[in-house]
């Protein structure tokens, strides 16, 4: 087990993925790591479920249907809620990638993930 | 008995009778009969001289026959028996050809007279002159033509199936030579090739003309003896002629494709020889091929270049399966090495490895099935999984350019009988259509529609619309035209293509502007009987 993780246990991550498999499979994963987690399959899901202010992390996808991840990351914005954004994607799309950095989010990891980038970006969003 | 002296009487008395009756029986004769005296003035001229050359008997009798006709009638040197075709003019001034057969006779007097049978030949000598002109020309044809063509000798082979029709043993011919291969070789053995052109030379054989006049089985390759056998059946059952595409073999051995037809006049058939006529192929064969090679080539490019198109939309289906495979590993990994190891939730890891590993490769095989070149397989489909199918490659595309898709798919929607690739590369082309449409139009809500119904009991109807700008009318009738595009990049094969598919399943396709806007393709499919 990494140094520290123990650390980050018991934090609350938030999972949102239009994709079931990769909404399930990162969710065990989290889960594995010691933390609690709640799944979203949209943006609006999340916002709209009137707990879109407990989570310490946000781990999402950026291309969905209705609101995208940047759209998302945008909006927690307005609301004031800083919790911090880590995008998941499979976008290559130069343009794409460009507007989810300068969104502000923390990470942006490309499917499929380098579980330590994870780690290492999960551990520096937590401990902000 | 009679002694000499009666004989003698008897002559004497026909003789008598002969004179007497002689003028009436002549002229029951159909022939002219005319009788002269030494120096041609003619005594008799009988009802048929009449009628042959126009003059009544009493105009010319006294006169000569070279007075009569203007020229001298018979050579100087003539002997006792003269014969000859003369040509004489009659009364009317007409020229006719007269066979003429003349003796000389000597009178009961004792002077010397001559005797002339004749025969109006003009027409007969003119339809011989025809004839032989018609088979002169004949002759050059078949020599001249660029075809190869063939006399043969078919006797032999009516006698054969006259000895099998007799065993009674046969009745079905088509059957008997189709189980009997070695009696159609036989039957080709006894045919025997009276002449040939030189084109024949040329197209069959070494330069050698002999060497082909033998039987026609050295020119016959042992796939083709059902074509041979179909026209001895055209050819037994009064067909006028037969025709068909097949292998024939030169003298050399090499074999090629050939336009073979038998002709088999009544008048020929009867004479028991009949008339071949081979046309080389070979090229037409082989353009024929190279365009149906072009053709599948060109499917095939227009297949991978959809590819292409589509190739983020693919990678990003096998990776969203490949991702979770990656994670759920992971998890299942760091259940295990926890210090309490935690047994079912890894195992629920692992169990979703198996699942998106499934997944992944569905999606694989779904791609292979796609880039598989050429052969197509029909089989029967159920048009609403092809449509999900299609579905599931555009979504990439869809999402990229913010279109919402609605399937709306009949319950009753039959089975078709199609080539699941074909099928999918019409569904392809038609939204890639209009999701291109849409992109470059300022609609607000862009919306792709596929719908499935029953139209009939033999149709199904697939309907694909956008509510994008639709087409400008002066388009409309060129849409299916090959390299026809309204747009920049493409290359105007999309819907030539999706038209020639749904051709070749026996479908149709139309499209039209909707009245809300948009556009709208219609397909209708044949389903499937058993559906």
């Amino acid at each position: 087990m990494p140094p520290g993780l123990n650390a980050l246990n018991n934090k609350l991550i938030a999972i949102i993925d239009d994709d079931r498999s990769f909404r399930m499979a990162l969710d065990g994963l989290l889960r594995s790591f010691g933390h609690a987690t709640q799944t979203f399959t949209s943006a609006e899901a999340f916002l709209e479920s009137g707990e879109a202010d407990k989570p310490d992390c946000v781990v999402s996808d950026i291309q969905m249907p209705g609101l995208n991840g940047i759209d998302l990351k945008h909006r927690l914005d307005e609301l004031g809620n800083t919790v911090p954004v880590i995008f998941v994607t499979a976008q290559t799309e130069k343009s794409t990638l460009a507007k989810a950095r300068e969104s502000g989010a923390r990470c942006i990891l490309r499917k499929p993930l380098e579980i330590d980038t994870l780690l290492e970006c999960l551990k520096g969003a937590l401990n902000a | 008995m009679t002694d000499a002296t009666d004989s003698d009487n008897i002559e004497d008395n026909t003789a008598q009778a002969m004179r007497l009756a002689a003028p009436e029986l002549l002229d029951l004769v159909h022939e002219s009969i005319i009788l002269t005296d030494a120096d041609g003035a003619i005594l008799f001229w009988n009802a048929a001289s009449e009628e042959m050359y126009g003059w009544p008997r009493k105009s010319v009798l006294g006169r000569t026959v070279d007075a009569l006709f203007g020229t001298q009638q018979y050579p100087a040197d003539r002997q006792d028996a003269w014969q000859g075709e003369i040509w004489r003019d009659g009364a009317d001034g007409e020229k006719r050809l007269i066979e003429v057969r003349c003796r000389s006779d000597r009178a009961p007097d004792g002077r010397m007279r001559f005797i002339e049978t004749g025969r109006d030949v003009t027409s007969v000598r003119e339809a011989e002159a025809l004839l032989q002109k018609s088979e002169h020309r004949y002759r050059n044809l078949f020599q001249a033509m660029a075809a190869s063509f063939w006399e043969l000798d078919f006797f032999p082979v009516g006698e054969m199936l006259y000895r099998l029709r007799k065993t009674g043993a046969v009745n079905d011919y088509e059957s008997y030579f189709a189980a009997n291969p070695q009696f159609v070789r036989e039957m080709m053995r006894a045919t025997r090739v009276i002449d040939i052109n030189e084109q024949t030379v040329r197209l069959f054989g070494r330069g050698e003309r002999k060497e082909l006049l033998g039987s026609v089985e050295p020119f016959w390759p042992q796939d083709s003896t059902g074509v041979f056998a179909a026209s001895v059946i055209a050819a037994i059952t009064g067909k006028p002629n037969y025709s068909a595409e097949t292998r024939l073999r030169r003298i050399d051995g090499k074999e090629f494709d050939a336009l073979f037809t038998a002709c088999f006049p009544p008048d020929t058939m009867n004479k028991g020889t009949l008339l071949i006529g081979v046309i080389d192929m070979s090229e037409q064969v082989a353009a024929r091929a190279a365009v149906a090679e072009m053709q599948n080539n060109l499917a095939h490019a227009a297949r991978i270049s959809m590819l292409g198109e589509f190739a983020a939309s693919i990678a990003h289906e096998v990776n969203q399966p490949l991702a979770a495979i990656h994670a759920n590993a992971a998890a299942g990994l760091r259940w295990l090495s926890r210090n309490e190891p935690n047994l079912p939730e890894a195992q629920v890891s692992m169990e979703r490895v198996v699942e998106d590993a499934n997944r992944a490769s569905e999606i694989i095989g779904r791609i292979r099935t796609m880039a598989a070149g050429g052969t197509i397989k029909p089989t029967v489909l159920s048009l609403n999984a092809v449509i999900e199918e299609t579905a599931l490659f555009l979504r990439d595309e869809l999402r990229k350019n913010e279109i919402q898709l609605f399937l709306d798919l009949s319950e009753y929607a039959p089975k078709i009988v199609a080539d699941r690739v074909q099928v999918q590369q019409v569904f392809v082309n038609l939204s890639m259509n209009a999701i291109q449409a849409l992109v470059g139009s300022d609609t607000t809500e862009p919306k792709l529609e596929l719908l499935t119904r029953v139209a009939g009991d033999d149709s199904v109807l697939v309907t694909v619309r956008d509510n994008g700008p639709g087409f400008r009318p002066d388009d409309l009738p060129r849409l299916f035209d090959s390299f026809f595009t309204t747009r920049k990049e493409g290359m105007g094969l999309g819907l030539a293509i999706t038209r020639s598919i749904v051709d070749g399943l026996g479908g149709t396709i139309s499209t039209e502007n909707r009245a809300e806007g948009g556009a709208e393709f219609r397909i209708h499919l044949p389903v499937f009987a058993n559906g």
